[in-house]
């Protein structure tokens, strides 16, 4: 049979090559390459040392730093050469306030995971591992690590906090080389530049000694160094931001946000009352989370821009340019006069004073704030085409500021409100209403103060950011990561520039609203707002600004929770902020 | 015609397969214990390999006693079964990343090892008849395959399918499948291989095009085929820049570990010093300083062979490969001496089983392949994949007591 002869000898030179090639790569590695393998074996074993990478500081502008990261020893242990759990058990709970089932339970988890090293506790005092050290030697499972700790200089929204991974987080992060113990942002600009801050973490293959002790390197080219992250230098000004805080009425929540009109960079940032983040670097006891999670100001909202409120009279530059723009007034337009309210319907709107305004066109009209005018002016109002125009101020959006969880605003819509209401009636008092920033509109501290920043910066909308810089072994301005292109607010020149007559008028006119605001040398241009809203007794007390040089160089807005009139709360807190600029950091 | 059991036995196999098994005892004595100071703890892992090979030993028996034509009535059943096993393993926690494992009781087994054997007896049978075209051969031979490896590569577990379209093409050639058939079939691959470099791929091209022309094959089939690979070998890259690069980053630790030190190359690394350090006599039995200090992976299952490397030297790894290739030699003259077609193609599909494993394991542990996780047959630990392969040499022992002589 020709075919199967022929196929036992390619069976057999199969074979015959597969076990040539075994036997002569045998042969090399045992007997001519034996020495050198030998060699590496008697005295030395391999293995590979993870080397991290430092996490980024984060700096102000002044390169004063923010989050850093300071020493911190931490105490782990390799499940696999655990002798009696229970004793280990007892040691540990002997000398640090952790739970025994916390360490059963890490235990339990890495049962699959033998090898590798578990976190028992952080930030231990030496004070304790010296007690621990003396009695180390019975325990070889427990061992000692000199790792680092974040601290923030100051309690902040913005810069969040660093914690230990999570199983969804370590899911996507792994690929990128993170490990089950590593930190990551969990919050704030930790979070939103993670990549940038935590770097990659580097190795060497190293030759150990039958102790462990290791010796030298293994193969230089199996090396790799770690990539340090980049530090942050963030458009804050920490003594302003400091100054703030130390303004800002103790026992009221609120935020305060400070930008720079013609950048769109974030000079100060609080959202009150503030917490200390500090103590989510280490676990975090239950009393302190009890606090912090049942506390009814809510220290842990970040105001500025997770809380969106009735943006109240500020709201009135809104609805005025919309009347401009669609020419239902122009600048000498007068209409209804003002006897203290409106009769819309059968229900009388009432003015926010009762001492009545008579007729005013619309710089007057922001001025003394009046709420007739805008009540007036709305009777011509479509709705959606109102919801359009305000959405195109960027008042509904998200800002797109560079912080993760940012939170929209809102606007109603006749879609909305058939939704809710059924029918959308298209009354004139839903639309007065919202005219002077009540009823259902939402904004949040942030997109209020892009608006502002946009008035003052002739229409031309900058997205707020608090990143100035990346520095480090390479430089990354804000612009080279995220569009930073002004756009148009869709207001004309002409428009803006009465917009802006008004808010001048506002704060330095006579009879004016936010006089409180004033500041000797230099020009303010703001609106105060007065909210009421259905959480509390009293109104939610706005003032939203900016200052100008020769040319604009802040919009501050104020926010404070229930806390009364934005003209006597807001309005000299503002005041303080900018005079406080122009004094100590104008010109430094 | 009356088959004389006991003149017609093929001792020559039976005691090469013992001496396999017992020499894989003492490796795995080693291999599970641990040196610390003077003192030798020993795990207990040894003794269960004893008692599967007692249990071997029984199948064996049994295997011989059963006839053949019981066996044959129960391929189908158990062919059913195998795949219903493989359809719950998937269902079962992951190992190593891997749902391969089924867990009963205390025990642990992997059905994918009970498929491979299942599918070479059902195919063996569908494609040893007489008179059967090319194209029906083709096609009822992988009608067998692919239900089992798709299953499989959804665990997933890449390295147990390429043992499973290894063996396919040997019991194909074996059943008289045309080679020229066969090589068509497979040259694709040349395309994706040499994607890298057009000059191969090219050269590669005209050497499959004049043995095609030695083979007297239609110009027609040669210029389809032709084609077809040009088409393969510019698709890959395409295929290949489509991907996140995490995931080109997977495929290429799959087929080259040392590109990621961390993970698998770190064994490899591993397992090269203990084998290297063993020089010509090796350290000595229990004496492995690579294996006692922790720092060999899986030294009991996939890395054996790097024990046995350290410990007994190269005579003792020499030796061990030497036996291998003696068992095998002894294989195919019985798939030589062995009367029916049928029974020809059961045992060439159970040598390329067999030995496919041996090369990928082996090639792994001295470094020149892939890390994959195919075990040492009759060496490594592991008791249902002892099982599962003394089965196999029992079946070939059963078949070949049909000699032609």
């Amino acid at each position: 049979m020709k075919l199967q002869s022929k196929l036992v000898i390619i069976y057999r030179v199969l074979l015959g090559i597969i076990f040539l090639l075994l036997s002569i790569t045998l042969f090399y590695l045992q007997i001519a390459k034996g020495e050198h393998y030998k060699e590496i074996a008697k005295r030395n074993y391999v293995r590979i040392r993870r080397i991290e990478a430092a996490r980024g500081v984060i700096y102000d502008e002044k390169l004063n730093p923010i989050a850093e990261n300071n020493p911190s020893i931490n105490l782990y242990f390799r499940p696999h050469l655990i002798k009696n759990k229970d004793d280990m058990a007892d040691f540990v709970t002997s000398y640090l306030p952790i739970s025994r089932e916390s360490i059963m339970k890490s235990i339990y988890d890495y049962r699959f995971l033998r090898f590798n090293e578990v976190l028992l506790y952080e930030n231990i005092t030496y004070e304790q591992m010296a007690v621990i050290s003396e009695k180390l030697n019975y325990f070889p499972e427990l061992f000692f690590k000199v790792e680092t700790l974040r601290s923030y200089t100051i309690n902040n929204h913005f810069t969040g906090y660093v914690g230990r991974i999570n199983s969804d987080e370590y899911a996507i992060y792994k690929e990128d080389g993170y490990k089950i113990n590593s930190l990551i942002g969990k919050a704030g600009i930790e979070k939103y530049y993670e990549r940038i801050l935590s770097g990659k973490a580097g190795y060497e293959v190293i030759q150990v000694d039958a102790h462990g002790r290791s010796l030298n390197i293994f193969k230089e080219n199996l090396s790799k160094e770690p990539e340090n992250g980049l530090h942050l230098v963030l458009n804050i000004n920490l003594d302003l931001q400091k100054y703030i805080n130390e303004i800002f009425p103790q026992s009221i929540a609120g935020a305060v946000v400070v930008m720079n009109p013609r950048t769109g960079g974030v000079l100060a940032y609080s959202s009150f009352p503030e917490y200390d983040q500090n103590i989510f670097a280490s676990p975090i006891s239950t009393e302190d989370w009890v606090n912090l999670r049942d506390n009814p100001k809510k220290p842990m909202l970040d105001r500025v821009i997770n809380g969106s409120y009735p943006p109240g009279s500020t709201f009135k530059t809104v609805t005025g340019s919309f009347g401009l723009e669609k020419g239902y007034i122009n600048s000498e337009t007068l209409l209804a006069s003002c006897i203290g309210g409106l009769k819309i319907g059968n229900r009388f709107f009432k003015c926010w004073t009762s001492v009545g305004h008579g007729r005013t066109n619309f710089v007057t009209a922001l001025k003394i704030s009046c709420d007739v005018f805008f009540y007036d002016l709305s009777k011509y109002f479509k709705i959606d085409e109102f919801a359009a125009f305000v959405e195109k101020n960027h008042l509904v959006e998200k800002t797109g500021i560079d912080l993760p969880y940012e939170k929209k605003g809102f606007f109603p819509t006749t879609e909305w409100y058939t939704k809710r209401l059924g029918k959308y009636y298209g009354s004139h008092g839903i639309k007065a209403n919202l005219s002077i920033g009540q009823g259902e509109v939402l904004v949040t501290p942030v997109q209020l103060c892009a608006y502002f920043s946009a008035l003052a910066n002739d229409g031309v909308w900058k997205k707020p950011h608090l990143l100035k810089k990346a520095i480090g072994d390479k430089t990354l301005l804000y612009e080279e990561l995220e569009n930073n292109e002004g756009v148009r607010l869709p207001v004309s020149i002409d428009h803006i520039k009465l917009l802006q007559d008004g808010l001048w008028q506002a704060v330095n006119g006579a009879g004016s609203t936010g006089g409180a605001a004033r500041v000797p040398g230099v020009n303010v241009y703001g609106k105060t707002g007065s909210a009421e809203n259905a959480h509390g007794t009293s109104t939610h007390a706005w003032f939203a600004c900016y200052a100008k040089w020769e040319e604009p160089e802040l919009a501050v807005v104020v926010f404070l929770e229930n806390a009364g009139h934005g003209g006597s709360m807001a309005a000299p807190i503002a005041g303080k902020i900018i005079s406080y600029y122009n004094k100590h950091i104008r010109d430094k | 015609m009356k088959i004389s059991f006991d003149r017609n036995f093929d001792w020559h196999l039976f005691s090469l397969w013992a001496i396999l098994v017992i020499f894989g005892i003492f490796a795995i004595i080693t291999a599970s214990a641990a040196k610390i100071g003077d003192d030798i703890v020993l795990k207990n892992y040894y003794w269960k390999q004893i008692i599967w090979f007692f249990i071997s030993v029984i199948v064996f028996y049994l295997v011989l006693k059963i006839p053949l034509s019981v066996i044959d009535m129960l391929i189908l059943p158990l062919y059913i079964f195998t795949v219903i096993l493989l359809v719950i393993v998937l269902f079962m926690p992951a190992v190593n990343n891997a749902h391969s494992w089924l867990f009963l009781g205390g025990m642990r087994f992997q059905p994918s090892e009970l498929a491979k054997m299942v599918m070479i007896l059902l195919v063996s049978k569908l494609i040893s008849k007489d008179h059967i075209s090319e194209l029906k051969m083709l096609y009822k031979a992988l009608i067998g395959v692919i239900i089992p490896v798709t299953l499989i590569l959804l665990e997933p577990d890449f390295g147990t399918t390429i043992i499973f379209w290894g063996s396919l093409v040997f019991m194909l050639m074996q059943a008289g499948f045309p080679l020229c058939y066969l090589v068509l079939l497979i040259s694709p691959i040349i395309g994706v291989v040499f994607s890298f470099n057009w000059i191969l791929f090219v050269i590669a091209s005209l050497i499959l095009i004049y043995y095609y022309y030695r083979e007297r094959l239609s110009w027609v089939l040669i210029a389809f085929s032709s084609i077809l690979n040009t088409f393969v070998f510019f698709l890959t890259p395409v295929l290949w820049n489509s991907l996140k690069s995490y995931q080109q980053n997977r495929i290429i630790t799959f087929f080259n570990p040392i590109h990621d030190p961390l993970g698998a190359g770190y064994q490899v690394i591993q397992a090269k010093i203990a084998i290297g350090s063993g020089q010509v006599f090796g350290k000595g039995f229990l004496q492995g300083s690579q294996k006692n200090m922790n720092f060999l992976p899986e030294h009991h299952t996939d890395f054996i062979f790097s024990v046995i490397g350290e410990e007994f030297g190269f005579i003792g790894a020499f030796l061990l490969l030497l036996i291998f290739y003696l068992f095998f030699n002894r294989i195919i003259y019985l798939i030589k001496v062995v009367s029916k077609k049928e029974y020809k193609i059961a045992i060439a599909g159970i040598f390329s089983y067999l030995l496919l494993q041996t090369f990928i394991n082996i090639g792994m542990n001295l470094g020149v392949l892939p890390t994959t996780g195919v075990p040492l047959p009759f060496i490594s630990y592991g008791g249902s994949n002892l099982l599962i392969n003394s089965f196999a040499v029992a079946m070939v022992l059963k078949y070949s007591v049909y000699k032609e002589l």
